[in-house]
């Protein structure tokens, strides 16, 4: 299990590095037109050939490879910054404040969070620019994701608050601040990092949904969803290469679920 | 007594968190771009009289309190509101979409679960003892973590290429997470000291499957369940705005793109009642419904 956790470290690894500058392995922008080549089959040229409008289908990838993985765990670190300040104040105040909190995040999990995704997604302007468009898109993923850990970062405050070592260190003097960030914040880090991994895969494939369904990012700046969105108009059976996006999500998404500690995403 | 105590408090908390949801919903969308605005203004054929009549309309359903309220009383009624999208009363629109929805979501997740757990109990049955059923886990485990890594959108596209009906593709969606949780729970009672102590007096295979582990997995199977009943509400709206199914999802889609806000209200309410009720039954049957298993806490 090492080994295989070891080679998905590498891909994710080298995937980022070929995503950080595309424009190193490709030929061009993502929006440069080759007018004289549009729907052109892979080539010594164009490596993944070219879309209907004559881009090339590699540097698309690339480029929307560097946008899903640098937005979503930004997201993801959106959320759980939310849920640990939440689920931190509720866990340590305890009283009316904890009370407030968990009927938000029951409130934000009433309904499921595809269907809030979408909703919301839907209410927000559309006709922005491709920018705007991402940064909407990956601010909602991590503004509406924060319910589930927040409510296990409060049952791990909750648990410590009650524990052995911070009643030592308050009966030793420990003043709050102090046993907040010296005693409660390492304990409940692993648990935060925990839900940082679990959420990047979840919000690589939500934006995924979001881009096929015409919600997530805009053109012509591409990502995973918008670059899914191509295949619908394609022939598989004759334009197989047209998947590669499809393939490398799904290769990145669970390589991303290989390297989560075991006990994490089991059970 | 106190059962009784417990169900009211259970059913208050339901109906808050289901018009808590209406009204978020309602906030939200009367606070979208553009929300206010009637596109029928733009008709050129409209005269100063039938402007006037919109732009008082429009005034009207501003007051988001007032609208509400008449909304709760229409309820109660049994009016649901009309649809302007869709140009038909809500109360006709649901009961004309929901047939197809629920067919799906019952077959769905009736395929995911009869696949999940499937798969799931051969895989703690025999994990530790042979060969073949190790490379069977391992290959079950790898097929689930790829569909696991697949978004439902394009699940839904390769499906619809297949010619695969829209139950097949949420039982897609669904049965691998079903799997990973099923198979752990099965191959950790298959674990338990009380199974091996079964299976040393001669107990049968079937009914040390069936009373020692799946029983003892039962409370967290129904929590999955309850979970699963959750995802395969979000997941039907992608699958059915990609294959074209007229249930509730893909209106719940169309409503959102046209800002609704009659038909986002309800369809929020009825999406966050069906969630919160399969919490609430999965929490009540597991801690009243379900009898601890035979040794299971020795």
């Amino acid at each position: 299990m090492k080994a295989v956790r070891t080679v998905a470290m590498v891909f994710l690894i080298l995937i980022a590095v070929s995503a950080v500058k595309p424009e190193w392995w490709t030929p061009a922008q993502y929006d440069t037109q080759f007018r004289d080549a549009p729907d052109a089959p892979p080539s010594t040229r164009f490596l993944l050939g070219t879309d209907s409008l004559g881009r090339d289908r590699l540097s698309r990838l690339l480029h929307g490879t560097r946008v899903s993985l640098v937005l979503a765990p930004a997201a993801a670190l959106l959320s759980c910054l939310v849920a640990g300040a939440l689920g931190g104040v509720a866990g340590l105040a305890g009283g009316w404040l904890d009370r407030a909190i968990l009927a938000a995040a029951d409130l934000f999990l009433s309904v499921p969070w595809l269907f809030l995704l979408l909703m919301v997604r839907a209410c927000l302007p559309l006709n922005v620019s491709p920018m705007h468009s991402a940064a909407i898109t990956f601010v909602l993923l991590g503004a509406l994701g924060w319910a589930a850990p927040a409510r296990v970062v409060r049952a791990a405050v909750r648990q410590l608050k009650d524990s052995d070592f911070v009643f030592h260190a308050q009966a030793a003097g420990c003043r709050a601040r102090r046993l907040l960030w010296r005693q409660l914040m390492p304990n409940v880090a692993p648990v935060l990092l925990a839900q940082f991994w679990v959420a990047v895969p979840a919000y690589i494939l939500a934006e995924a949904t979001l881009g096929m369904l015409g919600l997530g990012v805009s053109e012509p700046l591409p990502s995973w969803g918008g670059l899914l969105r191509e295949i619908e108009g394609s022939a598989l059976g004759s334009q197989m290469w047209v998947l590669a996006p499809a393939f490398l999500l799904t290769a990145v998404v669970g390589s991303f679920r290989l390297i989560l500690p075991r006990e994490d995403y089991s059970v | 007594m106190p059962a009784m105590k417990a169900f009211a408090a259970h059913l208050l908390r339901m109906v808050a968190l289901v018009l808590a949801s209406g009204i978020a919903c309602a906030i939200l969308v009367r606070s979208a771009p553009g929300a206010l605005v009637d596109e029928r203004e733009l008709d050129r054929r409209l005269g100063e009289d039938s402007l006037a009549a919109l732009r008082a309309q429009k005034a009207k359903e501003a007051k988001l309190g007032t609208v509400f309220v008449r909304y709760l009383h229409g309820l109660i009624l049994g009016d649901l509101g009309y649809s302007e999208s869709n140009h038909e009363p809500i109360a006709a629109l649901i009961a004309e979409r929901a047939p197809e929805t629920l067919r799906e979501l019952a077959i769905g997740l009736a395929g995911a679960w009869l696949l999940g757990l499937g798969l799931a109990i051969p895989s703690g049955r025999w994990r530790q003892s042979r060969y073949i059923f190790l490379a069977y886990d391992a290959t079950s485990t790898i097929a689930a973590g790829f569909l696991l890594s697949l978004p439902a959108a394009l699940v839904a596209y390769l499906c619809l290429v297949a010619g695969a009906p829209a139950s097949v593709v949420l039982m897609l969606v669904l049965a691998p997470k079903v799997f990973q949780f099923a198979r752990n729970l099965i191959v950790q009672g298959y674990g338990a000291s009380h199974v091996a102590m079964a299976r040393a007096r001669g107990v049968g295979e079937a009914r040390i499957l069936w009373a020692h582990v799946l029983r003892a997995a039962a409370p967290q199977l129904l929590a999955v369940a309850a979970v699963s009943a959750s995802m395969a509400i979000g997941a039907a709206i992608p699958i059915e705005a990609i294959c074209d199914v007229p249930g509730l999802g893909r209106l719940a889609w169309q409503a959102a793109l046209a800002r609704d806000l009659p038909l986002l209200v309800n369809l929020t309410m009825l999406v966050g009642l069906v969630t919160v009720a399969a919490m609430a039954v999965a929490e009540t049957v597991s801690k009243h419904g379900v009898a601890p298993a035979v040794g299971a806490t020795a």
